[in-house]
């Protein structure tokens, strides 16, 4: 599964710092990510940071983020955790399914997934 | 977070909701078939890296594994609207991935498990895995070309499944199938939240 070229295992070791866990508080794969508006962003961000908070002006959940950047989720997630960190996204904290999905909600779903 | 709560007009975004869902079952059941019928992305199968402390021990050397390696893990998306979306995950099948499930199922909406009548066995680990952690859950019962078609009433009574637990024959190759597991395992989480 690994497979012979190991060119692009390196450059995610790059992009994480061989970190497998994000810095700070734990986030869901499906958590919602927003970039700050107004926050100043530096000069020097790698192209992949720059993606994630062009991606993330919308607010847009962590697989998403991966999705548009073509990475692993869990590199993604390394990524998300140091722009949290840097001050230059939010990222939504895990609520209970309980709290999160509505009569209406749950309504919406229904009619959706009916009408693809 | 630092969303206005107090300003009525902003739940479009404050409200922004990614459902999470998750596809169990032994190998070859038809996991990732079930999200690419549904998924209207790609690329739907990404390879997750594992530090070596997750991984522990090599399965081929059984020495310390101290590179990186990675899981094929599926993932799908349905877009309801904007701002509200379904995420379908495959759960990986081998034994040694089982710690990923609980990261996968923390905060999902519930699961399908997915049946293959002619190793009704192979499930029975997802089946227990979420009956443990009271994640609601739905079994569907994959009905391969030349397999006996089951009862679903024989299914349930095979796994020990309470009487609420819904048993649904599909083929997960046809979208329609996949619509109508999807819509009753939310009917079912639902009612149970
Ligand atoms: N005949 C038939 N084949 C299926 C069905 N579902 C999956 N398959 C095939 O079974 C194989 C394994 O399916 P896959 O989705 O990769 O299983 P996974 O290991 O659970 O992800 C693939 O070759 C699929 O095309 C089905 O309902 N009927
Ligand atoms: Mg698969």
């Amino acid at each position: 599964m690994t497979g012979e070229d190991p060119g692009p295992l390196i450059r995610l070791f790059g992009l994480t710092g061989g970190r497998a866990r994000p810095q700070g508080e734990a986030f869901d794969l499906v958590a919602i990510v927003t970039t700050v508006s107004g926050s100043y962003e530096p000069a020097d961000l790698i192209p992949e940071h720059r993606a994630v908070l062009s991606v993330c002006r919308r607010p847009t959940p962590v697989a998403d983020v991966a999705a548009h950047l073509r990475l692993p989720l869990n590199v993604t997630r390394v990524i998300l955790g140091d722009l949290r960190r840097e001050g230059l996204v939010t990222i939504e904290r895990p609520r209970p399914v309980a709290q999160t999905i509505d009569e209406r909600i749950y309504r919406e779903v229904l009619h959706g997934l009916r009408s693809l | 977070m630092d969303y206005a709560a107090s300003e009525p007009g902003a739940t479009a975004v404050a409200s922004a909701l990614a459902i999470k869902i998750l596809i169990a079952g032994g190998f070859g059941v038809g996991k990732t078939t079930m999200v690419g019928t549904i998924s209207e992305i790609r690329p739907l199968h990404t390879e997750e890296l594992l530090s070596e402390r997750s991984v522990g021990v090599d399965d081929t050397s059984g020495v310390e594994a101290k590179t990186t390696t990675t899981v094929a893990l599926d993932f799908g998306r349905i877009t309801i609207r904007e701002g509200l979306w379904l995420y379908l995950f495959g759960t990986p099948g081998q034994d040694r991935f089982w710690f990923m499930w609980d990261e996968l199922a923390l905060g999902a909406l519930g699961a399908v498990v997915l049946a293959d009548t002619r190793r009704l066995q192979d499930c029975f680990p997802a089946v227990d895995y979420f009956e443990q952690r009271g994640i609601p859950f739905v079994v569907g019962v994959n009905c391969f070309d030349g397999a006996r078609r089951y009862d679903p009433a024989k299914v349930r009574r095979a796994l020990g499944l309470n009487e609420t637990i819904p048993v649904v024959l599909c083929d997960v190759r046809e979208r329609e199938s996949v619509k109508h597991v999807l819509t009753t395992l939310v009917t079912y989480a639902v009612e149970g939240v």
